[in-house]
């Protein structure tokens, strides 16, 4: 997968004017306005570009007042990280996702995205941001009467890429999930791992700048789930931005990587992974 | 989006079939009345245009003594021709070609001679009236047939065909609604899988919409147009029956729907589908973020 580049990621933004444009022709657009990022009379802000992908300002959620999701969460995601989000089911790791591309709202702080509070969107730019997000999802949301290939190529139709870049890039994406030459067979023919591949090559399939995986291994047996962890860090790997929620503490254990655990609405950062002696030390020193 | 319309179509073709016959039903109802409605129409027209009366004559009536009333008709205001049918010609413009035995053995004083007397175009009924009572106060003239109460008889009935078009009308067309709606809200908790998945990636409102839209139009169109090419079937199958002696009598052939009327009647189909299927997803419209 290629680089993603800040002002192609900020172009896409830009609303319907491109909805017809393809990606590969948006690489060569001149960059258009972000407008949330404007600074003076700049069409856009390049340092946009340097900045952490995603930031949450004081973050409150509850759908219940005596049962808040989440109270106060501040934190921020660099560009190219990986994080893991964890916490006991019912702690809010789905809405917190589901937040960061507007199928819920925050009750009160930002969600910036690229520089953007994706909490203040209307409800016409919402399609804009989700072109810049890769979501995967536990139960897949494949439409089992297609093939596999119209079930990624969605991805691109969306955006008006034409059909010979769209066959030509969902071609890639299966290879790249392990499924290459399965693009013709129906969805429901998969098996449930082949099926979270198939999700996982239509959520890389636009190159996002953003990948959400919301317990994306939590339908798959043990080593399917490390199977696919595997191929989120290979996505990783391309530069990407992974967020992965999950509750299965066995993946956490076996990646050192960035933890955000949740529970009660409480917040815990644990930087080092939660393998680390001293990440116990914090978990236990915040609760 | 062609491709996903003809995708989903093909998914779920029980469906809309089911769909396209019910829209259908409905516009059989409708396009029948309208059939009915422009023939009355067009024999209302046809009596009106052509200010017509038929003098019926005594039987015992002497060849000089119609010549002289012929003539007399002629002279008066108004009047542009005057055909004397005897006896034998009315059975004969009767029974044209058919071989009803029961017809054919009508004594010859169930077809009277007569003089049909016609007159300007809109001439007004006053005058045609006066002439009528004129010609009733001559000894040889047995009866004056003036059509004028036919011809108020078809302009109520052609009255209760259009009020009965426009109810049948809004039946239609809550039919259609209904018929229309439920199809696409049945399909779209079908695809509920592929509306999300549309919405996840992006695609705006009128993106997610318009297959669903254009479904409607289609089950719509397609059941007017099925509806439009029974009845035209169903035309030809009766017309000739119809063409027959009841054509002579009534002074016009039977007419089919206009071209006209058959494309509205397609489009009005296709709009209100389209219509109700917007309508249909007007949920999923106003909570766009799931």
């Amino acid at each position: 997968m290629q680089q993603i580049s800040a002002d192609h990621l900020q172009g896409r933004l830009d609303g319907p004017g491109e909805e017809q444009q393809a990606p590969d022709e948006l690489d060569e657009l001149p960059t258009k306005a972000f407008r949330p990022a404007l600074r003076g009379d700049q069409r856009f802000d390049r340092s946009a570009a340097h900045r952490d992908i995603l930031v949450f300002e004081d973050v409150h959620k509850a759908y219940r007042a005596d049962v808040p999701v989440l109270k106060g969460l501040t934190t921020s995601v660099a560009r190219g990280e990986f994080l893991f989000v964890t916490g006991p089911s019912g702690a809010g790791k789905s809405t917190l996702l589901r937040m960061i591309y507007a199928a819920e709202n925050a009750d009160s702080g930002r969600i910036l995205f690229l520089g953007r509070d994706v909490c203040r969107l209307t409800g016409s730019s919402i399609p804009y941001l989700r072109r810049n997000i890769g979501v995967v999802f536990q139960d897949f949301k494949l439409v089992q009467n297609w093939t596999v290939s119209q079930n990624v190529a969605v991805s691109l139709e969306v955006l008006g890429v034409p059909d010979k870049i769209v066959r030509r890039r969902v071609g890639e994406a299966l290879e790249r999930v392990g499924l290459g030459g399965r693009g013709q067979d129906r969805a429901a023919a998969l098996s449930g791992g082949e099926q979270q591949r198939a999700a996982i090559a239509r959520a890389i399939v636009p190159e996002p700048a953003l990948i959400l995986a919301d317990e994306p291994t939590g339908n798959l047996d043990p080593q399917l789930a490390v199977d696919i962890l595997g191929l989120f860090e290979d996505i990783h790997e391309t530069g990407v931005t992974v967020l992965f929620a999950t509750h299965d503490r066995s993946l956490l254990d076996i990646r050192p990587r960035r933890v955000v655990v949740l529970d009660e609405g409480r917040t815990t950062d644990v930087r080092a992974g939660l393998s680390s002696d001293a990440a116990l030390a914090q978990m236990r020193a915040a609760s | 989006m062609m491709e996903r319309v003809f995708r989903a179509i093909r998914a779920d073709i029980r469906l809309h079939m089911l769909s396209v016959f019910s829209v259908a039903v409905a516009f059989v109802c409708l396009s029948a009345t309208l059939l009915v409605a422009v023939n009355i129409d067009a024999v209302r027209a046809k009596w009106s245009e052509t200010g017509r009366a038929s003098v019926y004559l005594d039987p015992e009536v002497e060849p000089q003594t119609v010549h002289t009333v012929r003539q007399a008709l002629l002279a008066a205001e108004g009047v542009t021709e005057v055909r004397f049918v005897s006896s034998e010609q009315a059975r004969e413009e009767i029974m044209g070609n058919t071989k009803d035995e029961a017809l054919a053995s009508l004594p010859s004083e169930a077809f009277p001679a007569s003089l049909e007397v016609t007159l300007k175009d809109g001439a007004a009924a006053e005058r045609i009236e006066r002439l009528a009572s004129q010609l009733k106060s001559l000894p040889s003239v047995e009866a004056v047939e003036t059509y004028e109460a036919w011809g108020e008889r078809l302009d109520k009935l052609l009255r209760g065909g259009t009020q009965a078009a426009l109810v049948l009308l809004a039946v239609v067309l809550a039919a259609v609604v209904s018929v229309v709606g439920s199809t696409m809200r049945m399909a779209l908790a079908r695809r509920r899988t592929e509306v999300e998945v549309l919405r996840m990636v992006g695609a705006t409102d009128s993106y997610v919409r318009g297959p669903f839209v254009i479904e409607g139009a289609a089950q719509g169109g397609l059941g007017a147009f099925l509806a439009v090419t029974l009845i035209g079937v169903l035309f030809l199958i009766v017309r000739d029956s119809f063409s027959g002696p009841l054509g002579t009598l009534l002074g016009t052939s039977p007419q089919f729907l206009p071209v006209t009327f058959c494309i509205a009647l397609v489009a009005f189909g296709a709009s209100v589908g389209a219509l109700s299927a917007f309508a249909s997803l007007r949920r999923l419209i106003e909570n766009p973020a799931t």
